[in-house]
C-alpha cells in the first residue's frame, strides 16, 4: 500500500497539528517548553514493525500504550529511553527520581503522562475527522522492544501493513526525548486515508 | 467553602486536582475508582465530584450515570484528558455540569467549580 503525495501530505499535516497539541499538554505538564521535530509517516508490512521501530529506539524503554478504537482503530504508544522517564518523573514531582529502577510512585507519573499525551494527540483526529475515539486504560511496559510489540492488538485479520507515525520531542534544559507512536491496520488505515482526504478538500 | 469529592485513578492527577482546590480553600475527599467514589459520594454526600473518565474497573460515564440515578442532583464536573468535541457533548448529556481537560490547570479548574457550586 502506498500513498499518494497528496494523502501523505494531507496525512503529515493532520499528524502535525494532533502532536503540537501534544507536546502543547507536555508543557503544560512541565512548565517548560517542548520543541518537537517535524513527524515521520511510514507504512510497514507488520513482520517488519519490530525492524523499523529498533532503528530509532534501543535499549530498555518505558512505554505507555493505549489501545483506541472506533471507526479508526489501532495502538498508541508513547515510547522514552528508562533514563529519559526517570528524569521526566524528577520534573513533574519535583522528586529525585535518580537513575535506578522506577518505583510505582514513578510508574503511576509515567503512565497517566501518557494518557495525557496519547489523548491530546489522538483527540484531535477524532475532532478534525468527526469520529469518535474510544481509549483504554493506558497501560505501562518497561522492558525491551520485543517484548512490548507483542502486545499490540490491532484485528489480527487486518495486521498485514501497520502505518507508523512518529516524532521525536524534547522538553528544553532537560535530556527527555521521546517517541510518540500510533499503529494502524491495513482497514483503518483505509478509513483513515479516506476522512483525512474529505478534511483535506473541506480545508482546502 | 465546600467538599468535593475525586474520583480518578491516577494518584497524579488527583494530586494535582486537591492542591489546585485546597489552594482556594474547599476540603477534599478522594477515591481511586468508581466503585470507591460511589461508596465514598453516598456516605459522605460532597458538594461537588470531579470525576475522570477513562479509569480501571467502572468507565467515568458509567459512574456519572450512578451518582445522577443516586442523586438526581449531584453535580459534577469531568476532568478527562480525552479532548474530543463528541466527548464533551456526551458528558454534558449525561449530566455532568462541565468538562475540563487534563493536563489541569488552575485558571480552567477554578472557573469550573465556581460555576458548578453556584449553579
Amino acid at each position: 500500500m502506498i500513498l499518494s503525495d497528496e494523502q501523505k501530505d494531507a496525512l503529515t499535516e493532520l499528524i502535525n497539528i494532533a502532536f503540537s497539541r501534544t507536546a502543547a499538554a507536555l508543557s503544560d505538564l512541565t512548565g517548560q517548553r517542548v520543541s518537537l521535530n517535524v513527524p515521520n509517516v511510514a507504512i510497514h508490512p507488520i513482520e517488519e514493525l519490530n525492524t523499523a521501530l529498533s532503528e530509532f529506539i534501543i535499549g530498555e524503554i518505558a512505554s505507555v500504550h493505549q489501545i483506541f478504537s472506533g471507526p479508526v482503530s489501532g495502538d498508541a504508544m508513547l515510547m522514552l529511553s528508562y533514563e529519559g522517564a526517570n528524569v521526566l518523573i524528577d520534573i513533574l514531582t519535583g522528586e529525585r527520581q535518580g537513575s535506578g529502577r522506577m518505583d510505582v510512585s514513578g510508574q503511576e507519573v509515567i503512565m497517566e503522562t501518557g494518557n495525557i499525551l496519547l489523548n491530546a494527540c489522538l483527540g484531535v483526529f477524532g475532532n478534525l475527522l468527526k469520529v469518535h475515539v474510544t481509549f483504554s486504560v493506558p497501560r505501562l511496559h518497561l522492558e525491551e522492544l520485543n517484548s512490548m510489540l507483542d502486545t499490540l492488538v490491532i484485528g489480527k485479520e487486518e495486521l498485514r501493513y501497520a502505518l507508523i507515525i512518529y516524532t521525536t520531542f524534547q522538553i528544553k534544559e532537560s535530556s527527555v526525548t521521546g517517541y510518540l507512536i500510533i499503529v494502524l491496520g491495513v482497514a483503518s488505515l483505509d478509513r483513515l486515508i479516506h476522512a483525512v482526504e474529505e478534511w483535506a478538500q473541506i480545508n482546502a | 467553602m465546600a467538599k468535593i469529592l475525586i474520583i480518578d485513578d491516577s494518584a497524579l492527577s488527583r494530586r494535582m486536582m486537591r492542591v489546585i482546590l485546597e489552594r482556594a480553600g474547599h476540603e477534599i475527599l478522594e477515591a481511586a475508582d468508581g466503585i470507591i467514589g460511589l461508596e465514598r459520594y453516598f456516605l459522605d454526600k460532597p458538594d461537588l465530584v470531579m470525576l475522570d473518565l477513562t479509569m480501571s474497573g467502572m468507565h467515568g460515564l458509567d459512574v456519572l450515570e450512578k451518582l445522577r440515578e443516586m442523586d438526581p442532583a449531584a453535580r459534577v464536573i469531568v476532568a478527562t484528558a480525552d479532548i474530543q468535541s463528541s466527548t464533551r457533548t456526551m458528558v454534558t448529556t449525561s449530566g455532568a455540569k462541565g468538562l475540563i481537560n487534563k493536563p489541569l490547570l488552575e485558571e480552567a479548574v477554578l472557573p469550573a467549580v465556581t460555576a458548578a457550586l453556584n449553579d
